[in-house]
């Protein structure tokens, strides 16, 4: 079985990406709004998502669920985790440069 | 089966409050949560601290479980008594997601579950099913030639005497040649089974790197310290470098410095465009070890004119001077 790259180009469209994550339209909504995903698309009807949105609206879902947040919450969370992984790689590579 | 102390799980005392606990719960949740610590261990501590809550969290639970837990330990051999959990009514809480519990708390708390959940399900009458999700540790060189990958699941499983049992399910799975760190692979129709012939769903597998002993990646970037000797550096040289596309010659500039960093285009990982490699030399001294070796040295301190210290000095007076005013 080949395994196939979640990428940007393959786009879903609101229900598609609720029922793939298995998380009420209202969840996904709120995350538009917060900023977690980005949305095409001029409105709800047309909306259009990328796959890798979907990583992001289950993590956010997650951390919500698990932490008892709310979307505000969860994007904060997640914009923090993202600066963090960017950090550590970028500390990664620097501490190749001190030998 | 082994008795779990839930109380020690989340570090609260037995007669605490049901805000302490869930305190407790939170702080330890944020400490462990796995999208939030990558740490080894971590998921599996999350997953004890959220099954401890799961009890401790409902009343009619944790009275059910202090009941029955009365003079067990941690970790002793545990039987529940049949019907135990006669006279207790479980509602509310609604295990979400895709939650692994232990046998013990399966076996104290799932029948209960199970039969809640059977009625919620009998309303739907088709859906897909849920996509499962798991972490995948491959090899840089996986990741740059493509490989096969024999992926172990663990799922829960309900036999038929109504138990609840983990399988272990095998897939072999060719990952493509180019995935990069923290890329989510797809695998279509791998997941839960549908409900009333739904299709089922994907399994998505998140990729992490194995460290690699002589390069770093970033994306599809890839980074390595390349030794050099110090007239390499200073004369320029046509050194021999490792890529994972095989070794390939690499021109060192005359006068390069000690943590230059040398591009080799396209030698990074593959991808639309191909990542880059990137060498930070180091400069590596020879050892004053023979005689031979002495006197070349010796003849440097003599012959040639050079101070490392010069900017040093000077900077420090400036300084000093500064501060002086």
């Amino acid at each position: 079985m080949t395994g196939e790259i979640v990428s940007e180009k393959n786009k879903l469209a609101l229900q598609d990406i609720c029922e793939r994550c298995g998380v009420p339209e209202t969840t996904v909504r709120a995350y538009v709004e917060e900023g977690v995903i980005e949305v095409e698309g001029e409105n709800v009807a047309r909306w259009r998502f990328s796959e890798v949105s979907m990583v992001r609206v289950l993590k956010a879902h997650r951390l919500e669920r698990d932490l008892g947040l709310n979307p505000a919450g969860a994007a904060l969370a997640l914009d923090l985790i993202e600066r963090i992984e960017e950090l550590k790689s970028r500390l990664k590579r620097l501490e190749k440069d001190v030998p | 089966m082994e008795y779990k102390d839930y109380y020690k799980s989340l570090g609260v005392e037995k007669l605490a409050t049901q805000d302490e606990i869930k305190r407790a719960y939170r702080k330890l949740a944020r400490k462990y949560h796995p999208d939030l610590n990558k740490k080894e261990g971590s998921e599996e501590k999350f997953k004890e601290i959220g099954e401890a809550n799961e009890v401790l969290k409902d009343p009619e639970k944790r009275a059910a479980y202090d009941q029955l837990g009365k003079g067990y330990r941690s970790g002793q051999e545990f039987r529940p008594p049949p019907d135990w959990d006669a006279g207790f009514e479980f509602s509310g809480g609604d295990r979400a997601g895709a939650h692994e519990f232990s046998d013990f708390f399966e076996s104290l708390f799932g029948e209960a579950i199970r039969q809640r959940r059977a009625e919620g399900a009998r309303t739907r009458f088709r859906a897909k099913g849920q996509d499962h999700h798991a972490k995948v540790l491959i090899d840089l060189e996986d990741a740059f030639r493509g490989a096969r990958r024999t992926v172990v699941l663990k799922l829960p499983e309900l036999s038929e005497d109504g138990r609840l049992a983990i399988r272990e399910r095998r897939l072999d799975v060719t990952l493509p040649r180019g995935v990069r760190e923290g890329q989510h692979i797809r695998l279509k129709g791998q997941g839960a089974p549908g409900l009333g012939g739904g299709e089922p769903g994907d399994l998505y597998l998140e990729i992490a790197f194995a460290p690699h002993p002589v390069y770093t990646a970033v994306g599809s970037d890839l980074y390595l310290d390349l030794p050099v000797t110090p007239w390499e550096a200073a004369l320029g040289a046509k050194i021999k470098v490792p890529t994972p596309g095989g070794v390939v010659d690499l021109n060192v500039p005359a006068g390069s410095r000690q943590g230059r960093k040398l591009r080799l285009k396209g030698r990074g990982l593959p991808s639309r465009p191909p990542g880059d490699l990137y060498a930070t030399l180091r400069i590596a001294l020879p050892p004053a070890d023979s005689a031979a070796a002495k006197k070349l040295y010796e003849q440097m301190a003599d012959e040639l004119d050079f101070d490392p210290r010069e900017n040093l000095m000077r900077e420090a007076r400036q300084a000093e001077r500064a501060g002086a005013k």
